[in-house]
């Protein structure tokens, strides 16, 4: 199981004491009237679409999204398929950390449909609960980053981040140029990491250069600490510092953040460390318990479409199609890359977590 | 008289129907966390709870949170007395301006305060752009001194509105009266001042204390940048990021619950023996002793440093941020643009649907707060019978309760498998939990405005005839309609800006001004954040000056 603990409240809901179900049933009567009549009073406009759409569209047009990364991809890529689909689309945006908690939150009443994560050991996860839908007739899926995405279709990678060292250029003024150099005394306090509880592709990068390095991994992490270095929340958090200057450096950051910051105007770049780095992909998954399975399978033909990668690469991520390279960016071919296996990734990706949570605390 | 005794049973029915409702929308989602905390693997296990304390190190974390709830009651004093002083003895207290401008700092979320300061403070950030002189301020400032200080100049008005409520009670002639016995101003404030302000200042102190380890906003952005953890953030981060557990949130919720139900005891019964009677016959009236010279400067002086530090610099931050071209560039006039503002307030952009939700959930939320707690308010009265003390105690519950535990309970129960009605995950819910969690303003509103009728008025109204529902509509309503409307507003405004619930509840591709605010900060574009706590704030605040003016002007035609 992936999280057994979880499991809990159905056992208990067996078990519950009379004491509790007649202390609900009085809840029940309490605020059966004020809840239902409060959900027409909140939302009047909603409820009446829905019903709207629901009575003359028997068949289904709801999909429900969960989705981790850029903002503005998300809501192009769901406009996107909205326009093409006529699908009304929900949507939940966080980051990968927050999502899966979410689903693990909702498992007793599932509301997403579809989830994209910024981690693949997260999708290998889902897959392995036997919590995800296989589609392995996917459109396009052939043309897919083999490496990136199940064989049995059980996840697709439609974009890819790597994860590099992003620096303020006014402030840095010899950027770094590998992962060893950010230990060194002139980049002391100046580094900001994005926590791995909140960044799935942050916790990839460190289960990647752990398993490319085995335990001695720990010891850049270690200098790292000795070095002033400070956890700084989800990427955009710790990237957020650099750009204003109260920091210098991030190191795993996302490339795509950096280069659309960079093409602002703001002054930062951003390196690929010579040691080599993690490319991240970013999976997009069926759930089992979709209640809109047709939808959710047209929704990732659409994330696997020409027009969809080509809103990928216009948001500085790398596409997940082979066939189609990025011009605003470092394409596959020209990031030194670690030897990092990612199963090995998957299974030790809370332990590790946990452990640098403790070494940064 | 005959009146009343024939409505004895429908007034009995209705309290117990209140203590239904209250219960099922408090108690039990209260009882849920307890429950869920000493149930593991399907069974029960006592100690659970004090394994998952002793394992992690949550011994810390409440002692982190413990210690800043204390340092905040030492920091809102050191603002708040001197302030209620000068605003009951000193000429700038008739400046009717102040008053709403104090509450300002109330007013500001407390996660945009705090990014304000961090703005203002990191290393290049404003304040070394203005004063680069001062930049060697920035690593004292990253400390817990630094989180106090936030945190104090965020909660000082709630202090300071009842010391100074206090002290104009206690009035002049007490004061005058050692005076002219030739006591020094020291021993008067030592003697007179001391004992009669402390049961103010009990209530005060437990408040700030209750409000700051209920925070969450602060300890989420600079907690955790200078990694201060406390509960509420520690509560947070197990049932919202990766790897999640609920086991340890609903202890950690538990162990927060019981401190805060404990300090509430202590002040109960500390107040009731420290509280003396100041309300006689005769009329209470300001103090003549002091006025002008140097102490007014010394005060204007102290209230204009107030309100730069609590107002000043955060809403500089805020608002300079929020209309940048380019982050890294900093102050400077070519780097200003409005385009946050005009790319937010563009008809369709997800942040103004924020902020539609926002103020349509808020609306909502504070309407049927309102009505539930007039209804609970009415009921207590007077709490002659156990059951109306009860009803008043669990209504005001959610006022000692941590926000964020409250919360936890409410998911507990109504995202349980054996929940028949589907409320989770939908606007409904979120309604819900703001009718929760801020039905306290109402009921205190309204209480306080219906202790104030007189019973004769009632009985006049029956000896020409009236019957309930007349004397409900023409005696009570109208007299309570100030203690409603005040409840409404302050429903709106905290429902509106409402963060850690949000964060939690809110139903997929909903999102409301607070969390559209705090998925900008980390995930998009920080300047468009800005922009968007620079109007939800502003736009609150219009309305309040809006109902605050309507409710002045009802009160002179009278």
């Amino acid at each position: 199981m992936w999280n057994p603990k979880f499991v809990k409240p159905s056992k208990f809901a067996k078990d519950a004491p009379l004491a509790l179900a007649l202390a609900f049933g009085m809840a029940l009567t309490g605020c059966g009237n004020a809840g239902n009549s409060n959900t027409a009073a909140a939302d009047p406009s909603s409820a009446s679409d829905s019903t709207k759409t629901e009575q003359s569209q028997p068949a289904d047009n709801k999909l429900v999204v969960y989705t981790a990364g850029p903002e503005g991809l998300a809501n192009k890529l769901i406009e996107g398929y909205q326009a093409e689909s006529g699908v009304q689309v929900d949507m939940f945006q966080g980051t990968t950390g927050k999502i899966l908690a979410r689903l693990e939150a909702e498992k007793s009443n599932p509301a997403a449909d579809v989830v994209i994560l910024a981690s693949l050991p997260a999708a290998q996860g889902l897959k392995d609960d036997g919590l995800t839908l296989a589609y392995p007739e996917a459109k396009n899926a052939d043309k897919l980053n083999a490496d990136w995405s199940d064989a049995e279709g059980n996840y697709f990678s439609s974009s890819a981040s790597a994860l590099g060292i992003a620096y303020n250029t006014s402030l840095i003024s010899t950027p770094p140029t590998s992962w060893a150099d950010l230990s060194k005394p002139e980049y002391k306090d100046q580094v900001n990491i994005p926590d791995p509880s909140l960044s799935g592709s942050a916790l990839d990068f460190m289960t990647g250069y752990l398993n490319a390095n085995g335990d001695s991994g720990w010891d850049l992490f270690q200098s790292y600490k000795d070095n002033g270095a400070v956890l700084a929340g989800a990427n955009k958090e710790a990237l957020d510092p650099v750009i204003t200057g109260a920091k210098g450096i991030v190191a795993s950051a996302v490339d795509y953040m950096t280069y659309s910051a960079k093409a602002k105007g703001e002054p930062i770049d951003i390196v690929y460390p010579s040691e080599g780095t993690i490319i991240s992909p970013r999976p997009a998954a069926i759930l089992k318990s979709t209640q809109h399975k047709e939808n959710a399978k047209a929704f990732i033909d659409y994330l696997l479409s020409d027009e969809a990668q080509k809103m990928v690469t216009n948001a500085y991520l790398m596409p997940g199609r082979t066939d189609i390279k990025a011009d605003n960016r470092a394409n596959l071919d020209e990031i030194p890359q670690l030897k990092a296996d990612w199963n090995w990734m998957s299974e030790n990706g809370a332990e590790v977590t946990e452990r640098f949570l403790k070494l940064f605390k | 008289m005959f009146n009343s005794f024939s409505l004895k049973p429908i007034r009995g029915l209705s309290v117990l129907l209140a203590l239904l409702v209250l219960g099922g929308l408090i108690v039990v989602p209260l009882a849920e966390i307890f429950i869920q905390s000493v149930y593991r693997d399907g069974e029960l296990q006592w100690a659970a709870p004090f394994r998952t304390i002793a394992d992690s190190d949550s011994a810390r974390v409440m002692l982190n949170t413990v210690w800043l709830g204390l340092c905040v009651i030492l920091g809102t004093t050191l603002l708040a007395l001197p302030l209620a002083w000068i605003m009951a003895n000193t000429a700038i207290g008739r400046k009717r301006w102040l008053d709403i401008v104090l509450l300002i700092p109330f007013m500001t979320p407390p996660y945009i305060g705090s990014m304000g300061w961090i703005l203002f403070m990191q290393k290049n950030g404003y304040l070394s752009q203005l004063i680069p002189g001062l930049s060697n301020l920035t690593p004292a400032f990253f400390s817990f001194m630094g989180m106090v200080t936030i945190m104090s100049l965020h909660l000082f008005p709630f202090l300071y509105l009842l010391l100074r409520g206090a002290l104009e009670r206690i009035g002049g002639s007490l004061e005058e009266a050692g005076a002219v016995m030739g006591a020094t101003p020291f021993y008067r404030f030592r003697r007179i001042i001391v004992p009669l302000l402390l049961s103010s200042f009990g209530m005060g102190a437990m408040l700030v204390f209750v409000k700051t380890i209920a925070e969450f906003g602060t300890p989420a952005t600079f907690g955790r940048k200078i990694g201060y953890d406390v509960m509420t953030s520690e509560i947070h981060r197990y049932i919202s990021s990766w790897p999640i557990s609920f086991g340890t949130a609903t202890s950690l919720s538990s162990l927060l619950l019981t401190a805060c139900l404990l300090m509430w005891y202590v002040q109960s019964v500390l107040s009731r023996r420290f509280t003396y009677s100041l309300v006689g016959g005769k009329g209470s009236r300001r103090s003549s002793l002091r006025s002008g010279g140097p102490i007014l400067w010394v005060s204007i002086l102290f209230v204009f440093l107030l309100l730069l530090f609590s107002i000043g610099i955060p809403y500089f931050s805020i608002i300079a941020a929020s209309t940048m071209k380019l982050r890294g560039v900093g102050l400077s006039w070519n780097n200003l643009t409005l385009d946050a503002y005009r790319e937010l307030l563009r008809w369709g952009n997800p942040g103004m649907k924020a902020l539609m939700s926002s103020i349509w959930l808020s609306l909502a939320a504070s309407t049927i707060a309102v009505v539930l707690g007039t209804w609970c308010a009415l009921l207590i009265r007077r709490s002659q019978t156990a059951s109306q003390r009860m009803v008043d105690l669990i209504s005001l519950m959610p006022n000692t309760v941590p926000g964020i535990v409250m919360v936890v309970g409410l998911i507990l129960l109504w995202n349980s498998p054996w929940m028949p009605i589907p409320l989770y995950n939908t606007y409904g819910m979120v309604v819900l939990t703001y009718v929760v969690l801020f039905l306290p303003y109402t009921v205190q509103y309204v209480k306080s405005a219906a202790g104030q009728i007189d019973g004769s008025l009632m009985q006049a109204g029956q000896v020409f005839g009236g019957r309930p529902a007349y004397l409900l509509r023409r005696i009570t309503l109208p007299l309570i309609l100030p203690g409603m409307l005040a409840g409404w507003m302050m429903t709106f405004t905290i429902s509106a800006r409402e963060l850690v619930a949000s964060l939690l509840i809110l139903p997929p591709s909903v999102q409301t001004s607070a969390t559209f605010i705090f998925a900008q900060f980390e995930q998009g574009e920080v300047s468009l954040g800005m922009a968007m706590a620079v109007v939800s704030v502003g736009f609150t605040t219009l309305i309040l000056i809006t109902m605050e003016s309507l409710g002045s002007r009802r009160k002179w035609n009278r």
